[in-house]
């Protein structure tokens, strides 16, 4: 009973975690070359949103590719404005946010009546890998998860060798604590931006995408739930590096996934109580000033080109 | 002909409505060493960009060994082995010396060895002598060796030609002595050099060519040997120097700032200032000399009353007049205008309604009396040049006449002209009887200005004789 409880509440963990993860590892790309993305929220939304159309037309598979499609096209949106014309990122990333937010309960509304009836998309279930999925414990955590959260294990590895150990990763690195620097050395700061920017916008989609397709199986208004937020907290907490941000991102999904622990165990523990959890968590990380230490000197910067 | 034979052919650059560079012209000879001399704002920062790449003339034509090149970036003038060191260092200070060099490296899929990276640097280090420290953070690094990395930074590139910004600017005389014999080095190795100056003296003596900028033009430009001090700087004022009457030093009166035996740490608790003891008295000027961070900049702040020590006895009148080094980011606010960074002095003090119209009046006695050129007292302080900000500043520490003012490198990166119009400033105000510290990193200035001259050594307060050579051993802790 105790190896079940215990096991229920690692497998939410890690399935609470895997779009969290996603998110906060686009975002993570895109600080580290100098730019605070506070439009993830809008991001995952239509991420979301892309997911339930693409999967209704085309299956599962179709909806993930335009999730990330959906993603890409609003974070291009950001980045047109911060990067090519040089606007204040945290005013565009909030115009950003409630534009994703805004757009897709429209478009929900007219693709969809405005009933806002319960919709079911195609879903990816748990793919249960032999032997291993039957460990106690953890075997619910680590492999019987949708294959989404089998590719973020290699995801986390690529995004850190990419930041460490290539000459391109070096070079965004460079354009987030001094874009000077980087372009005296022959690297244009505006491409770095760009290209980054896309990237989180495709990873911010995939996490809206895991949200519909692999998770609740429908979509309704609101449903990244202030997950864009607590990604860039995860950021935070993951002190800018892929392997913090991933640990970050299993913290919060331990966070989310204590209601299941609490009930299981019959704790007094008012359900309230595990629902703001994670947002005490955001609240702490972002407050934390030890954080700014290692945040790329350059972030939020928008006079990254002129020197 | 050896060397990389670099000519920028009747070169014209806009910025907006500036006219940065008007049909100017320079051919640097391969395998010689070039000094690039001119006032502030005269365009050699902006001419010396162009060659490498960094901005793109409207007119002219730039060629290395007479092929004409269309540089669209420096990645550009890299490739064709030009390197430049510029006079705000272009590093990432929280990156190692190792991720520094192999910044730049082409290709997506190129990677990234922190290893390979480090033996480059040493064996950059022992092919040149320029040694570094690879796993160092460049920000905890001195400006010495941060420039001594920009170097090889432009060397593990393959630059046979480098053009240095004001690289003495930064340096001790000691240092610049070396960085100036490993520049003949260079050459004589076949190598091409173009360094940027204010410095002529220096420049004379260690260039083969002379180029003089004024006013975007090219008004000299001839071999060194040819060439004396007076006909250069001639060229570069346009012989405009107006000569003004240094006013007659006063007697000097009753101790005005006293500080006994203080000492003062900084954040991580480690004592950047011991044991240090000074009287300055009315109307005198009490030169501080020292390598960076030996301690002078508390010692000025506390003198100025905006750190308190750790320990210690601080006797300083209720009002001190204060020049930080960083005026645009210690002194002023440079979006805001004139009058309104006239207000933010005393501040903290004001409450109630601004009485803008009296700070307003005030503004302008003040730009009229310290001949501070602006267009308007209500236009941002940003649109005033180099020299013009700082006589603003001192003007408005000066306003009043304070019992006693602290500047610290008050002509750092000043031009001839508004470096003579600031000491005068200095003088005058001591000839009223203010009592006055002045750190400079240029000896010279401190021993044309100072009567009398302390040092500051690994964090002690040292009096010396005011001669060169007793500061220069003093600094660098030999007696």
């Amino acid at each position: 009973m105790s190896n079940n409880a215990i096991g229920l509440f690692l497998e939410a963990t890690v399935r609470t975690a895997t779009p969290l993860a996603y998110a906060a590892l686009g975002e993570l790309v895109v600080e580290r070359s100098g730019v605070l993305n506070i439009g993830l929220e809008g991001i995952i939304i239509a991420g979301a949103f892309g997911a339930l159309v693409g999967a209704g037309a085309g299956g599962a598979t179709a909806g993930f590719v335009a999730a990330v499609c959906a993603g890409m096209i609003i974070a291009s949106i950001f980045a047109f404005f911060v990067v090519t014309l040089k606007s204040d990122q945290i005013i565009s990333g909030t115009a950003i946010s409630m534009f994703g937010l805004g757009v897709t309960g429209v478009l929900y509304k007219i693709l969809y009546g405005t009933t806002g009836a319960a919709l079911h998309t195609p879903t990816v279930g748990p793919l249960v890998i032999p032997f291993l999925g039957d460990l106690p414990w953890v075997g619910g955590a680590l492999f019987a998860q949708p294959v989404v959260t089998y590719a973020l294990y290699p995801l986390v590895v690529a995004v850190w060798c990419f930041l460490n150990r290539s000459a391109a990763g070096l070079a965004l690195r460079a354009v987030g604590e001094r874009p000077e620097a980087a372009r005296a050395a022959g690297i244009s700061p505006s491409r770095v931006q760009w290209i980054s920017i896309l990237f989180g916008g495709a990873m911010g989609g995939l996490c809206g995408g895991t949200l519909v397709i692999a998770q609740a199986g429908t979509f309704a208004e609101g449903i990244s739930a202030g997950r864009g937020v607590i990604a860039i907290a995860i950021v935070v907490l993951g002190r800018w590096t892929a392997v913090g941000v991933a640990g970050a991102a299993l913290l919060f999904g331990a966070a989310s996934a204590l209601q299941y622990l609490a009930q299981a165990k019959g704790w007094p523990l008012p359900y309230q109580f595990s629902l703001a959890l994670p947002y005490v968590l955001t609240l702490v990380a972002l407050a934390g000033l030890r954080g700014r230490v290692a945040a790329p000197a350059a972030l939020a910067r928008s006079d990254a080109e002129s020197i | 002909m050896t060397g990389l034979h670099l000519s920028l052919d009747a070169i014209t650059k806009r910025f907006g409505a500036t006219l940065a560079l008007d049909n100017a012209s320079i051919t640097v000879r391969g395998g010689t060493l070039h000094a690039l001399l001119g006032e502030n704002g005269a365009g050699k920062t902006t001419l010396m960009r162009l060659a490498f790449g960094m901005t793109q003339p409207d007119s002219g034509v730039i060629a290395l060994n007479g092929t004409p090149c269309h540089w669209r970036s420096s990645a550009g003038a890299i490739a064709a082995g030009i390197g430049m060191v510029h006079q705000h260092f272009l590093l990432v200070p929280a990156m190692t010396v190792a991720e520094n060099i192999a910044l730049g490296d082409r290709g997506v899929f190129t990677g990234f060895s922190p290893r390979d990276a480090a033996d480059r640097v040493r064996r950059i280090g022992a092919e040149t002598g320029l040694i570094l420290d690879p796993d160092s953070r460049v920000g905890d690094l001195p400006v010495s060796a941060q420039q001594r990395l920009e170097i090889v930074k432009a060397l593990a590139r393959n630059a046979k030609f480098l053009i240095l910004d004001e690289p003495t600017a930064v340096l001790t005389p000691r240092e610049a002595q070396e960085l100036y014999e490993w520049l003949r080095g260079f050459v004589i190795r076949g190598g091409t050099v173009v360094l940027i100056t204010h410095k002529l003296r220096e420049a004379l003596s260690i260039a083969d060519d002379v180029t003089v900028l004024r006013r975007g033009r090219c008004v000299l430009s001839a071999p060194a040997a040819e060439l004396n001090e007076t006909t250069i700087v001639q060229a570069m004022l346009g012989g405009r120097i107006d000569p003004s009457p240094v006013p007659e030093k006063g007697t000097v009166g009753p101790v005005v700032l006293r500080i006994m035996d203080v000492a003062v740490d900084d954040d991580q608790g480690v004592r950047r200032l011991t044991e240090a003891t000074l009287d300055i008295s009315a109307g005198e000027i009490v030169g501080v000399a020292g390598v960076e961070g030996s301690g002078q900049r508390e010692l000025l702040r506390v003198l100025a009353g905006r750190v308190q020590p750790t320990t210690g006895q601080v006797r300083i009148p209720e009002r001190v007049g204060f020049v930080p080094e960083d005026r645009h980011r210690d002194a002023l606010i440079p979006e805001m205008t004139l009058v309104e960074n006239v207000a933010l002095q005393d501040a903290s003090l004001r409450t109630g309604r601004m009485q803008w119209a009296s700070i307003a009046s005030q503004t302008a006695a003040l730009v009229h009396a310290h001949d501070v050129r602006t267009a308007d007292i209500t236009v941002p302080v940003a649109s005033l040049s180099g020299g013009n900000q700082q006589k603003f500043v001192l003007a408005r520490e000066l306003a009043g006449a304070p019992p006693a003012l602290i500047a610290e490198n008050p002509t750092r990166g000043l031009d001839v002209r508004a470096t003579a119009q600031v000491l005068l400033q200095l003088r005058q105000a001591r000839a009223q009887g203010v009592a006055i510290v002045v750190y400079s990193s240029d000896l010279d200035e401190i021993l044309a200005l100072a009567d009398r001259i302390v040092v500051c050594f690994n964090g002690r307060v040292i009096s010396t004789q005011a001669d060169g050579d007793a500061i220069a051993r003093a600094m660098i802790g030999v007696s």
